[in-house]
């Protein structure tokens, strides 16, 4: 479902006191598979490429080299079509203040290219299944952040989506948000779909993740099953793999 | 193109949830023209029907009685008055009188020796009522000057016209239509150019850097929507609020200022013929025709600057050069014999304003107006699909 082999991304920046243009390469030869039925928990410290990783995902960027198949389609070569398939949600994604949620998901509906009643049925469904049915026709600029979360992870969620892409979707959010995020995650995983999950929550990677995958420097490592990384690691849990990488990388 | 409609409509919706900026962007100019003409229309007419319905206040010396019958004759212009106590300059500052007329004290004599005599008229022309005593003392002078020459000639059996040996009469060939067209081409695209920009600049910054800046780009761009159609869709919005603000504007104006047009057409000739040549509707089809295309030009230039400004801030400050550079070539627009240089219908801007203000005064010129038209449209066609690479651009969306 989501398939990426040897897949490379960089950016130029410019040095800010030598004002020398410097190259940083995001995502080295980057190799993973997500199938239909699984969570896969991408794991790395700030600055690693997680977030880089996932937007090429999604579609958001366009990878140098390698490729990304995502839902059958070339994400390259066809980024709408790729985009499609996928429910992207990030901690950086806002709503529209000014809309209500039951206005935001009918027009993101759309977008998705999904009639307006059948967006809004699915919107009712997903609001309900969040716990926001009662604010669906509040604007949402008085919004907490975990209500602002809850809309955003209906958004994603809206077009019913093969591969959900979730960029730390519980930063922010307390115990009980995060706890609906990770319910509706499972979830997920029980229809079948593909799941990737980005998130600095170690707990959160053991107990619903699958396979795990550690970028350090754009490059990965690990990218097996919880148990056999712990197993071949001799580790108790996933902290001390993520030390042990840290300190090899 | 489905998903550029949406994306336009998205724009609106969210514009019409913002009650106050609708309010001030297309409700207030329909109310503030209106009541701001009427206001500053109404205060000078009630200044100017005080001062000239009123007699200026005059101190008349004249010691051989030669004017005092004809300034008394004139009871609606002048109200004689006593000598001030004190300071006549004062006196006048103080609006207390207008005017001190002095008439020589041998003005008897020299009016019946046929000599000339002096009247000192000693006023403040900066005080508009003292100026206005002014203007009628010469009125009222020239009047009683015709008076006594044609006396002087008829007593020595002389006609009247000897000394006005031609008259010229003026026939006014202009027609007033005309002339308001070729004013109105003038401010015309001035205005519409200024509007159109200042219209939808914030607006504009609203949808792409505030986006940005709001953490809502991203949702959009998650979507299956091309990026084209995103693109496209928000310059339909800029584009279409631009039109809307110029026209709300130019309506409201044009509704206040109506009044001052018709009070200023009284009495003068004005051929039905010409003034439905202005409102023609190929008229204002081709201004609209050509103002369209420039009106995406801007909008793009908006979308443009606003796509690559990391925030709403830097996007403004990015923006107000072009709004500076529109507003100069607006006014250089407006510059008296512009149309004569050669050059002025292959530069952008400008060819649309000489278009539009040939096409008023009713020297429409195909060629010209072809120039402008098709000029304008590839700078706006360009600039779409510079807009459009843009918002491709990952580190236009992105900072790294």
């Amino acid at each position: 479902m989501i398939e990426l082999a040897e897949v490379y991304k960089g950016f130029t920046v410019r040095d800010r006191k030598t004002r020398q243009k410097k190259r940083i390469e995001a995502v080295r030869g980057v190799s993973f598979s997500v199938h239909p039925g699984e969570i896969y928990g991408l794991l790395g410290p700030n600055g690693a490429g997680k977030s880089t990783t996932l937007r090429l995902i999604a579609g958001l960027m366009q990878a140098e080299r390698g490729l990304i198949r995502v839902g059958g389609f070339d994400a390259g070569r066809e980024p709408e079509a790729a985009r499609a398939c996928v429910g992207y949600l990030s901690g950086d994604l806002n709503v529209y203040g000014r809309f209500t949620p039951r206005e935001f998901l009918r027009l993101f509906g759309q977008f998705q290219g999904m009639q307006a009643r059948v967006a809004e049925g699915r919107a009712l469904a997903l609001l309900e299944r969040l716990g926001l049915l009662d604010f669906m026709d509040v604007r949402m600029e008085g919004f907490s952040t975990g209500q602002k979360q809850k809309v955003s992870v209906a958004r994603a969620l809206l077009h019913d989506p093969r591969v959900v892409v979730f960029d730390e979707p519980t930063t922010g959010l307390d115990v009980l948000t995060a706890k609906t995020v990770l319910d509706l995650l499972r979830e997920l995983r029980a229809e079948g779909r593909a799941v990737i999950v980005s998130t600095h929550v170690m707990p959160m990677v053991e107990d619903i993740c699958d396979r795990v995958g550690i970028l350090f420097d754009g490059v990965l490592y690990g990218d097996a099953p919880l148990d056999q990384l712990l197993a071949a690691r001799h580790a108790r849990n996933l902290d001390e793999v993520f030390f042990q990488l840290a300190g090899e990388a | 193109m489905n998903g550029a409609l949406l994306v336009c409509k998205k724009e609106f919706l969210e514009l019409s949830k913002d009650r106050r900026t609708v309010f001030f962007t297309f409700l207030l100019p329909l109310v503030l023209y209106p009541l701001l003409f009427a206001m500053v229309g109404g205060l000078s007419r009630t200044d100017e029907a005080n001062r000239q319905g009123r007699a200026s206040r005059v101190v008349l010396v004249d010691p051989g009685g030669v004017l005092t019958s004809a300034l008394k004759a004139e009871p609606e212009s002048f109200e004689l008055v006593a000598p001030p106590a004190g300071d006549l300059r004062q006196a006048i500052r103080d609006q207390r009188l207008e005017m001190k007329i002095q008439v020589e004290a041998d003005a008897p004599l020299k009016l019946s020796r046929h000599r000339t005599f002096t009247v000192t008229a000693a006023c403040d022309p900066s005080e508009e009522a003292s100026g206005l005593a002014l203007t009628r003392l010469r009125k009222i002078l020239e009047k009683q000057n015709r008076r006594w020459v044609e006396e002087r000639l008829r007593l020595a059996g002389v006609s009247p016209e000897l000394d006005r040996p031609s008259r010229l009469e003026t026939q006014e060939m202009g027609d007033l239509g005309l002339k308001v067209g070729r004013t109105l081409g003038a401010f015309l695209p001035y205005l519409l150019m200024l509007m159109m920009f200042a219209g939808s600049m914030q607006h504009g910054i609203y949808a792409t850097a505030g986006e940005k800046e709001r953490g809502t780009l991203l949702s959009l761009l998650s979507t299956r929507l091309p990026r084209h159609q995103i693109i496209w869709g928000k310059l339909l919005y800029v584009f279409a609020v631009g039109l809307l603000s110029a026209f709300i504007n130019l309506l409201s104006m044009g509704v206040s200022i109506g009044s001052v047009v018709r009070a200023g057409a009284e009495g003068q000739a004005m051929s039905a013929g010409s003034l439905a040549d202005l409102a023609r509707p190929s008229t204002l089809g081709l201004t609209f025709l050509l103002m369209a295309p420039l009106g995406l030009l801007f909008a793009n230039f908006i979308v443009m600057m606003g796509i690559r400004a990391r925030n709403s801030v830097e996007a403004g400050t990015s923006i107000m050069p072009g709004m500076v550079v529109v507003l100069v070539m607006a006014v250089f627009s407006m510059a008296p014999g512009l149309e004569k240089l050669a050059f002025l219908p292959y530069v952008p801007i400008l060819n649309v304003s000489l278009a539009i203000r040939k096409l008023f005064s009713q020297q429409g010129n195909a060629f010209e107006f072809w120039v402008a038209l098709l000029m304008t449209l590839g700078l706006a066609a360009v600039m779409t699909w510079l807009s459009t690479r843009l918002l491709n651009r990952e580190t236009s969306v992105f900072t790294v």
